[in-house]
């Protein structure tokens, strides 16, 4: 699948020459200003065929604008982008034939039937899926004939799903596509994503769900005023990470001794009651070895352990000096 | 095809689905019909119900026209529907096509159903020249469809749209005949004047004409091609300044394409303004060619001393 999507990619345009071809999505020196705004400030990312991309970022970081100059919805203001071989500038019509778009806000007429929708969406592609085929697969089956108007979110942002798929893309834009869903209808979208990732499909996903881009995508570029500030796996991102693993150890009495310089322990805090023991370390497993060995030593008894590594979030929060959530 | 034929579909189940669309279409016009029936007197002079079409139909047009096309298509755009058509492969074209042929679809049993109810209750000859004026009306309802799509276009937002309606709708529906019968010789001559100037007048006029005298389409062609130009000009204009987004927001100056499609129907009053030519007197015409049911109407008129 990888090479053949890789091969079924038109020559590029000049303008595009310098760009690799064995990507499906190639970003180079993109820019975007809006009036007085830079609000992409020359990007460069290369998407491989099969790949599931994050875009990782606050409100404002230039997520939406980056995927939306890639969907052709927008003009770049600067650099080079190619999706499946087509400039999005330029190749507007044959890029959007390919690509399923689910945006930020899907708003539909009030009285349209969601097969009706569905149907219609696929009049417009020169390929289309059934839209039983689609309505069955997104558990929209019995909402078939209902109204748009009377739809939940989670039905709502289920049918913007449906409406990417429905020219059965190559490559698809999820711009937030969980942003306002309770727990239950984002764990669905979670496993609707990991079917597409399961089919070869190329993913873009935005996001500012840390744990959505840990858990779904392959790499992640973490965005930050208009720039790239990281990018890489979410593993290989957390190991360049300074952060070190956070051990909470919860006694039953509150410590009243003193404690000693346990080793590689780099910070070491006692919260208020005294029972919560919170330590820093780069190599935790050694420190709370030492740690356990104190405490049994002092005949504490001990309620709870926990140790945390860094997370995409402790990442995040120290390259952008900034929490992720509004 | 496929993709003019689902917008089609859809488009003509939306607007059944839409009370709005019902009232404004059959509703709110058949409410006017009544009115002036029963002003004009028509149950007993069925001369009367040639004016009272004259008068019903172009405000049945123009409010399609203005509101159905241009309101909608500003709600859309500001409801973020026309922006998840935006990443399809779709243009404008076969959005403005579909809306404009649901219109026709929609819009054409109210013709049917007012003509019934001149024929069956106000005992109104069946009008000879019938296809004629299906034609003409079918013709002015694209025309003032294209001009609510170009005021459409150009509003950058829903007040916006709402004002640039009203300035053209009021005058269209006060000064052009389609509610207060202007023409007739009580009323001053500027109004006469003026209403060369309004591009519904050429409605109210062209479907007089054809049901008072029997004319066909090709007998009015003066009306048909400035209709015509108003359309083409507007739905080329509606085309080119369409946009998906509210965030996409158009100069102020852009409003002056509403004028554009307004010009035909302004040259042609100026022309008829320098030849010296009043809007057409039915009043005086028809004493001598027209058929017995306009002699009857004026005569009438005159004899209620109005």
């Amino acid at each position: 699948m990888k090479t053949d999507s890789a091969m079924s990619v038109p020559a590029l345009k000049k303008s595009n020459a310098e760009v690799k071809t064995d990507s499906v999505i190639s970003v180079h020196a993109l820019t975007k200003n809006y009036a007085d705004v830079e609000a992409v400030k020359g990007i460069d990312f290369q998407v491989q065929a099969g790949e599931v991309f994050g875009l990782l970022g606050p409100n404002g970081a230039g997520k939406t604008s980056t995927v939306e100059i890639l969907e052709g919805l927008r003009p770049r203001s600067g650099g080079q982008a190619a999706v499946l071989g087509f400039d999005p500038d330029r190749q507007k019509q044959q890029l959007k034939d390919r690509i399923g778009v689910c945006l930020q806000a899907t708003n539909l007429p009030a009285k349209i039937r969601v097969q009706e929708a569905l149907d219609l969406f696929g009049s417009f592609y020169t390929r289309s899926v059934s839209s039983e085929k689609l309505l069955q697969r997104l558990q929209l089956w019995e909402k078939r004939a209902a109204y748009y108007e009377t739809l939940s979110g989670g039905q709502k942002q289920r049918l913007a799903l449906a409406l990417a798929l429905v020219n059965d893309p190559q490559v698809l834009f999820l711009d937030e596509p969980t942003t306002g869903l309770d727990p239950q209808i984002r764990l669905e979208i979670h496993s609707l994503i990991q079917e597409m990732r399961a089919e070869k499909r190329t993913v873009v996903l935005t996001t500012h769900y840390i744990e959505e881009a840990e858990r779904l995508c392959d790499r992640v570029a973490i965005m930050d005023e208009g720039k790239i500030v990281a990018m890489g796996t979410p593993a290989e991102l957390q190991q360049k990470s300074r952060s070190q693993s956070r051990i909470q150890i919860v006694c039953a009495e509150p410590i009243v001794q003193s404690w000693p310089q346990w080793a590689d322990a780099i910070e070491t805090t006692l919260d208020r009651e005294g029972r919560t023991l919170t330590v820093y370390s780069a190599r935790p497993a050694r420190t709370l070895f030492e740690i356990m060995r104190w405490l049994d030593q002092q005949n504490m008894q001990i309620e709870d352990v926990h140790l945390k590594k860094p997370t995409l979030e402790d990442v995040f929060v120290e390259l952008t000096g900034k929490a992720l959530r509004d | 095809m496929k993709t003019y034929l689902a917008l089609i579909k859809i488009d003509m189940k939306l607007a059944l689905r839409m009370r709005s669309v019902i009232f404004f279409n059959y509703l709110f016009p058949l409410m006017f019909f009544f009115i002036f029936a029963l002003l004009f007197r028509a149950r007993t002079n069925p001369g009367a119900m040639i004016q009272v079409l004259s008068m019903v139909i172009p405000l049945g047009v123009v409010g399609n026209g203005l509101f159905g096309a241009g309101m909608r298509s500003i709600q859309e755009r500001e409801m973020g529907i026309l922006r998840r058509y935006k990443v399809t492969p779709i243009t404008p074209g076969p959005l403005l096509v579909a809306s404009m042929v649901t219109a026709l679809f929609v819009f054409m049993p109210y013709i049917l159903v007012v003509l019934s109810i001149a024929h069956f209750y106000y005992h109104m000859a069946w009008p000879a020249n019938w296809l004629s004026i299906l034609i003409f009306i079918s013709l002015g309802l694209v025309a003032f469809r294209s001009l609510g799509m170009v005021i459409a276009s150009t509003a950058n937002n829903m007040q916006e749209g709402q004002i640039l309606i009203q300035l053209c709708y009021f005058p269209m529906i006060f000064l052009s005949g389609a509610t207060i019968p202007i023409d007739l010789e009580s009323f001053p001559q500027i109004l006469r004047t003026i209403s060369n100037f309004i591009p519904s007048t050429y409605l109210v006029r062209g479907i007089r004409e054809m049901m008072f005298t029997g004319k066909s389409i090709l007998d009015e062609w003066e009306l048909v091609l400035i209709l015509m130009v108003a359309a083409a000009v507007g739905l080329t204009v509606g085309f080119k300044l369409f946009r998906w987004e509210k965030e996409e927001k158009i100069r102020p100056s852009a409003k002056l394409w509403v004028a554009a499609v307004i010009l035909p129907f302004l040259i042609w009053g100026v022309v008829k303004y320098v030849k010296g030519e009043p809007a057409p007197r039915h009043s005086q015409r028809n004493q001598n060619s027209g058929p017995t049911q306009a002699k009857q109407f004026f005569s009438a008129r005159h004899e209620s001393g109005s």
